[in-house]
């Protein structure tokens, strides 16, 4: 039992190694990114869906309510500002624009922003809007003029600015030629300054038609096969908050790798995350008298003269055979260096070849980068096209930053999708799937157990058929980073009890019995004999042993000295447990600061040696 | 069961004959020590806690425990059964020379036996083994040949035999197994090898029958086996747990680890340069407040808090634990059951694949078990489930799938991403196949094709057996395999420089050399129809530096903090030096900069200013009425320096005049607020301001509804104040 814990302990240093490999990225060039909403706020907005339907005004405050935490717990340096526009009232900073309302300026979100747009949802949303805001006139471009005041008066560096226009109106001036005429003029300043405006357009009777007005509004797509993909307005809130989240964050590579298919030929390709473990983020340490954050420094002395160390006055060391072995710093790096970054084609494989338990870490997708070798697209949508037509996988082997040693991976090809709705589901590109080494897999004993019969299976299958559903991945949160982030705001805003969190991931235990219903009974009687019962352990005497470990066990850490030096001088000591290595560092006086069972060796061995 | 440990002696001949060799051979005594120090440095780096002896015959002295009366003569023990290390290695690099005696190898067998069993007493050794490494040119005497086979196999001891030649000559034609050629049989084989084959075999075949001969290697087959290091082996853990559907269908079930990345367990420690010593090192970490001072903090006064977006929330360690997301602990509890084609292999999370089974020695959890695994196979579905390994750990969402292999069946757990594990990941990437621009044509598409039919890794044997010609599973992770190599080098050669890697590993990471060959052609092609041309950037260099940067560990408010200065050091280099006129970007840093050259008369650099200032205004946005206003305080601030007010005072008095009709009122109201005003005749001699005059001057400002003087006779026209300059 100890030493899974310790693997547990291991997995989140490797997460950080892992993480390690891949910070940095584009992030630090680039400077933040902010996200302007700017919601209509006319009385059309306000009307309510059919059957109960929230309105679209409601919608949209619940959109970018979820923006708003998910930013505060994936990427709280954004910057967002929410902006109204068709209002009664007039709030702005030099006050210079009339019915245009900015209801939160562009800033990192936080729990009052939250606390704040949480206001404006449902019936109770409506009224507040209506009392503070209003709905009045409407002038489109005096609202895009007012945004790019706000992103005027950030000063840090912004890198990618994007504006989301939510509205049910495709004629906002409802012909007024002037005022379309300023809104346009206004809308291609922005974009001059680099800001991007995408449209979100929500459902109208009688259906948007987004080429009487907007189409001169927003930014053109990427690429011309974007044309006319988003054309067809959000109806669901499902749908909305899918568009605006795979709109509101910047594409970002993690690197920029060559894909060498051998002798020269380089395909420049860029490596995305599809998923990272989104993790608690790390604590801050705080003067306890004034709040504020402090820096750590950490420096290297001397032991004896108390002077700093140079780092070229260090070196490292690795201890093995009893023996110290030393090396120069830029030697312990010049080992793990293979190669420059960059994948390498070794071959190809059927798709068979690739195993399910073949999995050591979370996959990346890699994407041509036409910007950095011209040619590349082409290149890599021909190997694509054919590995999927052949369904074959490539194996490379791969360096994704200097001085790591080499990995193999497989680039699995996948192929554009779109739904109906021709939004794409899943984009063309590889996913990159690391392989593990021999050494990562584990020798195991199974256990050897009697096959079940078919009518045990078939009762089996009854049951797996009761309890379908539909798996998708991002139907769980996270109770325990969500948990954490209520607490947190409970705390920013003196709330008495932080939120009640729904755990997704508990299974809904009443409704699958009651799916079940006799079946469970049924296959029990099937696989079980009378009177057995798998929650009671079968080794009563491990039970005891259980509960009074703790007690029994203690009396037999301590060692005398003499047996300590024996396994000292056999090299043994590593079979000693973490207990009585703790107990031995005290008889010999050594204090020590590590807990794992190295570092107590380790010390242990230091005196014993002197 | 766990805890026991293998018990090994090595035993090698190291008497004349060892030494002979056929031209251009190495003789076998030198492959044999390489056999020996390959293992005994595996051994070293693998920290196995199997202990190790050293036993040496044909030794020109003798020294063994049974040596009595002339008998056991020329045998050594060279070390007793401990556990090796680095000082073995080098006794065996330094010490072990080929010697000029012969001795019996059944009295050296013997002695091993005896050495084996004196020394294993009161130790836990479940494996006793002895490692034979001779090329049998001594006659042994058979005489108690059977009595010897009886007392090890009474003692449970394994033998293994290396030899100079291979077991089999008639075999020749066979190839593969015994490699061709062979090396060391030189010009065959002598009677005493004869005989003494013989009995080996004798011996292997009455202690196994079936598969004793498989344990007689050769040196060279040896040589090759070890030059890999040691895989890492981890004893699996159990896991038992309860897998539920429901509440009232459990079936008793084991975990474990089956797949997970292994790393080094040893990390490199921080040694003195000088001494090489650990103790001499002290790191040390203090804590201070972001000031200018960096005034530090004491540990004690330390509390922890949290970002919440752009709030800090102080919050204890004691609060957070009663607060944080509580759970019953250990579970796999079914949430339900999916299409195994809705779970995405690339939305796989977690670094481990678990593999589950039925509880041991529970042969009904077996059965329940079974029917899970084959009717989810059947119906090629997966299990949904929630796995908590323990109360500690944070609870998890994965897919149980099934799995099944004809010695058992079970099922492989994965964890699965949460919603925000891919929050603002889901990208859309522009569509490669709807792009003419960048669409392949058919005859670049067959060369591709082509391409792939060159490189396929499996191909179909004449045996109709499928031949995979490389498999990453089965190599040893490469950067341990260095870094054992070079740590061993050091230890060994402390003063000369790290090797190169070695040759095999090199090649075991490459192309096979089939495939390297057959894709020659399709790449000639693929390069003809494919133009590849690298585009030029700029910011090359930086870029990758921030890509690959090596200043990871920095820590990410910094690197933040270094990019929004970053501009501004930028056009700080720019400003040095080289400013020629008063630029717009930063006018006040430009005006500075060229008053401090004197290249221009004051005059035309205050021109300058005033029109880069007027520009500004133009746009009425606060960033560039902050700017104007930096302008100005630097316009003051150097004509109080350089003692000339009038240029600044009239320039300021002109701007007041047209603040009205230009609708500058919120930016004069900044200037007051920062009390920018003329300058009087207290700074500047010549000024004919007086300080009544220059406070008044703002003042007047603020009482608004006052008509706007009369002083104002033009309208402010921007080219008039430029003209007064």
């Amino acid at each position: 039992m100890a030493e899974w814990n310790a693997f547990y302990q291991n997995e989140d240093e490797q997460q950080e190694e892992e993480e390690a490999e891949f910070s940095g990225g584009d992030y630090k060039v680039s400077g933040r990114d902010s996200l302007v909403f700017l919601v209509d706020a006319s009385k059309e907005m306000f009307i309510k869906g059919e059957d109960g339907q929230p309105s679209n005004f409601d919608m949209t405050m619940q959109v970018v309510r979820s923006v708003y935490t998910s930013k505060i717990i994936s990427s709280h340096r954004d910057l967002i500002a929410l902006v109204f526009y068709g209002t009664e009232q007039s709030k702005n900073p030099r006050n210079s624009f009339k019915h245009v309302y900015v209801y939160h300026d562009l800033d990192e979100p936080g729990a009052k922003r939250v606390q704040e747009v949480d206001a404006l949802r449902r019936e109770k949303g409506a009224q507040l809007a209506a009392q503070t805001m209003g709905s009045g006139e409407t002038s489109l471009g005096d609202a895009l003029w007012c945004c790019a005041n706000l992103y005027s008066d950030i000063k840090l560096r912004l890198s990618h600015k994007r504006l989301m226009i939510f509205t049910c109106r495709d004629k906002p001036h409802g012909g007024d030629s002037a005022k379309d005429r300023q809104a346009r003029t206004k809308a291609s300043d922005l974009k001059e300054t680099g800001v991007f405006i995408d449209l979100m357009h929500l459902i109208k009777p009688g259906g948007f038609d987004v080429s009487l007005f907007f189409r001169d509004i927003v930014s053109p797509p990427e690429d011309e096969s974007e044309l006319g993909l988003q054309m067809k307005p959000c109806n669901k809130l499902e749908d909305l908050q899918k568009r605006v989240q795979a709109r509101e964050t910047k594409k970002r590579a993690l690197a920029r790798l060559s894909l060498s298919l051998g002798d020269g030929l380089n395909v420049a390709v860029g490596v995305y995350a599809t998923a990272v473990a989104a993790r608690k983020p790390l604590a801050i340490r705080l003067y306890r008298e004034t709040n504020e954050p402090v820096r750590s420094k950490t420096r290297t002395f001397h032991t004896q003269t108390g002077s700093l160390l140079l780092p070229s006055e260090i070196k490292k060391a690795q201890v093995y055979g009893k023996k110290q072995i030393v090396m120069e710093k830029d030697e312990v790096d010049a080992i793990k260096k293979f190669d420059d970054p960059g994948l390498f084609l070794i071959g190809f494989k059927p798709m068979e070849k690739l195993k399910l338990h073949h999995h050591i870490r979370p996959s990346v997708f890699i994407y041509p980068e036409e910007d950095e070798v011209k040619g590349s697209a082409c290149l890599f949508s021909a190997l694509l096209k054919k590995c999927s037509e052949r369904n074959v996988f490539a194996l490379c082997r791969s360096i994704f930053r200097r001085n790591y040693p080499p990995k193999f991976v497989a680039l699995v090809p996948q192929m554009e999708e779109v739904d109906e709705g021709r939004v794409q589901i899943s984009p063309p590109g590889f996913n990159v799937i690391y392989l593990p080494y021999a050494d990562d897999f584990r020798t195991l004993d199974p256990p050897r157990c009697p096959s079940a019969t078919q009518t045990q299976v078939d009762k089996m299958k009854e049951i797996i058929s009761k309890l379908r559903f539909k798996y998708r991945s991002d139907a769980f949160e996270n109770p325990v980073l969500q948990q954490h982030f209520r607490n947190l705001e409970a705390l920013a805003l003196d709330m008495m009890a932080p939120e009640d969190i729904e755990d997704l991931i508990m299974p809904k235990v009443d409704q699958i019995d009651q799916r079940l219903g006799s079946l469970a009974e049924e296959f029990k009687d099937l696989v079980y004999p009378a009177g057995y019962n798998p929650e009671i352990k079968p080794a009563p005497k491990r039970k005891t042993a259980d509960a009074g470990g703790g007690a029994e066990k203690k009396p037999k850490v301590e060692l005398t000295q003499d047996e300590l030096k024996a396994h000292f001088q056999n090299g043994t000591l590593g079979k000693l447990t973490v207990p009585v290595l703790k107990e031995a560092c005290k008889q010999f006086g050594i204090k020590t600061t590590g807990t794992k069972k190295q570092d107590l060796i380790d010390a242990l061995n230091s005196t014993l040696t002197s | 069961m766990a805890g026991g440990k293998s018990a090994l002696v090595l035993c090698m001949d190291v008497g004349f004959s060892m030494s002979n060799s056929a031209p251009g051979e190495e003789p076998p005594f030198a492959l044999a020590k390489k056999v020996i120090q390959k293992f005994v440095q595996r051994q070293v780096f693998a920290e196995t806690k199997d202990e190790l002896a050293l036993v040496l015959f044909g030794t020109d002295s003798t020294k063994n425990p049974l040596d009595q009366d002339g008998q056991y003569q020329n045998i050594t023990v060279h070390r007793h059964l401990t556990v090796p290390d680095f000082d073995l290695l080098e006794e065996i690099e330094h010490q072990i020379h080929p010697e000029n005696q012969q001795a019996d190898w059944l009295d050296a067998l013997v002695v091993c036996m005896d050495l084996l069993q004196t020394e294993t007493q009161g130790k836990k050794c479940d494996r006793l083994n002895i490692v034979f490494l001779t090329d049998l040119s001594t006659e042994a005497s058979s005489d108690n040949l059977d009595v010897i086979i009886e007392n090890v196999k009474k003692a449970g001891i394994t033998l293994q035999f290396f030899l100079p030649f291979p077991l089999e000559d008639k075999e020749e034609g066979d190839g593969e197994r015994t490699g061709s050629g062979d090396p060391g049989r030189g010009k065959g084989l002598s009677r005493e090898q004869r005989s003494g084959l013989e009995m080996v075999k004798h011996i292997m075949l009455s202690l196994d029958e079936e598969d004793g001969l498989d344990e007689i290697y050769t040196f060279r087959n040896a040589v090759e086996q070890l030059c890999m290091f040691k895989r890492i082996e981890r004893r699996p853990m159990t896991w038992p747990c309860q897998l539920t559907i429901g509440s009232s269908l459990s079936i008793r079930i084991v975990g474990y680890k089956a797949v997970t990345e292994e790393k080094l367990k040893k990390m490199w420690i921080t040694v003195d340069a000088q001494t090489n010593k650990k103790d001499d090192v002290k790191r040390e970490t203090v804590y201070c407040l972001d000031d200018d001072n960096e005034t530090e903090v004491q540990k004690e006064d330390i509390i922890q808090g949290f970002r919440y977006g752009s709030d800090i929330v102080p919050f204890s360690k004691v609060d957070q634990d009663q607060m944080k997301y509580k759970h019953d602990g250990k579970c796999f509890a079914v949430l339900g059951f999916t299409k195994k084609n809705l779970v995405l292999r690339h939305q796989f999370m977690g670094t481990q694949v678990v593999k589950i089974f039925c509880a041991r020695d529970d042969e009904h959890a077996g059965v329940a078990m079974s029917a899970l695994i084959r009717g989810l196979d059947e119906l090629n579905m997966v299990a949904i489930v929630r796995y908590t390994y323990d109360r500690r750990s944070n609870p998890q969402v994965g897919a149980a799938f099934p799995c099944i292999k004809p010695e058992y069946e079970c099922l492989l757990y994965i964890q699965l991403p949460f919603m925000e594990d891919l929050y603002g990941r889901q990208h859309m990437f522009p569509s490669l196949e709807n792009n003419k621009k960048i669409a392949p044509s058919e005859t670049q598409l067959s060369v591709v094709d082509s391409l792939i039919d060159s490189m396929m890794l499996v191909a179909d044997d004449e045996n109709e057996e499928l031949r995979d010609l490389f498999k990453p599973h089965h190599l040893p992770n490469p950067a341990f395999q260095r870094h054992f190599q070079c740590l061993h080098h050091r230890a060994v050669h402390p003063d000369s420089p790290l090797p190169p890697m070695e040759s095999w590993l090199e090649a075991a990471l490459d192309r096979p050399e089939v495939i390297k060959e057959r894709c020659q052609a399709p790449l000639e092609e693929i390069k003809k129809l494919f133009p590849l041309t690298e585009v030029e950037k700029k910011k090359k260099l930086k870029t990758s530096a921030q890509i690959f940067g090596k200043d990871s560990e920095e820590p990410d408010a910094k690197k933040a903090k270094e990019d929004e200065a970053e501009e501004e050091f930028n056009l700080a280099d720019i400003a040095e030096g080289s400013v020629t006129s008063v630029g717009s970007v930063n006018p006040a840093r430009d005006f500075r900069a060229l008053i401090k050259q004197k290249t221009l008369p004051f005059g035309e650099v205050c021109q300058q200013l005033t029109h880069r200032i007027e520009q500004l205004l133009s746009n009425k946005n606060m960033q560039y009425y902050m700017k104007s206003i930096t302008c100005i305080q630097a316009f003051r601030e150097q004509s109080v320096k350089q003692g000339n007010a009038d240029l600044f005072n009239s320039y300021l008095q002109s701007l007041k005049r047209s603040i009205p009709s230009r609708a500058l009122e919120v930016f004069w109201d900044l200037l007051v607020q920062d009390a920018v005003t003329l300058i009087s005749k207290d700074e500047v001699e010549g000024s004919a301001v007086s300080k009544n005059e220059a406070s008044q001057f703002l003042l007047a400002e603020e009482r608004k509804e006052q008509p706007a003087p009369e002083l104002v006779e033009d309208t402010g026209d921007v080219d008039d104040l430029l003209d007064m300059m």
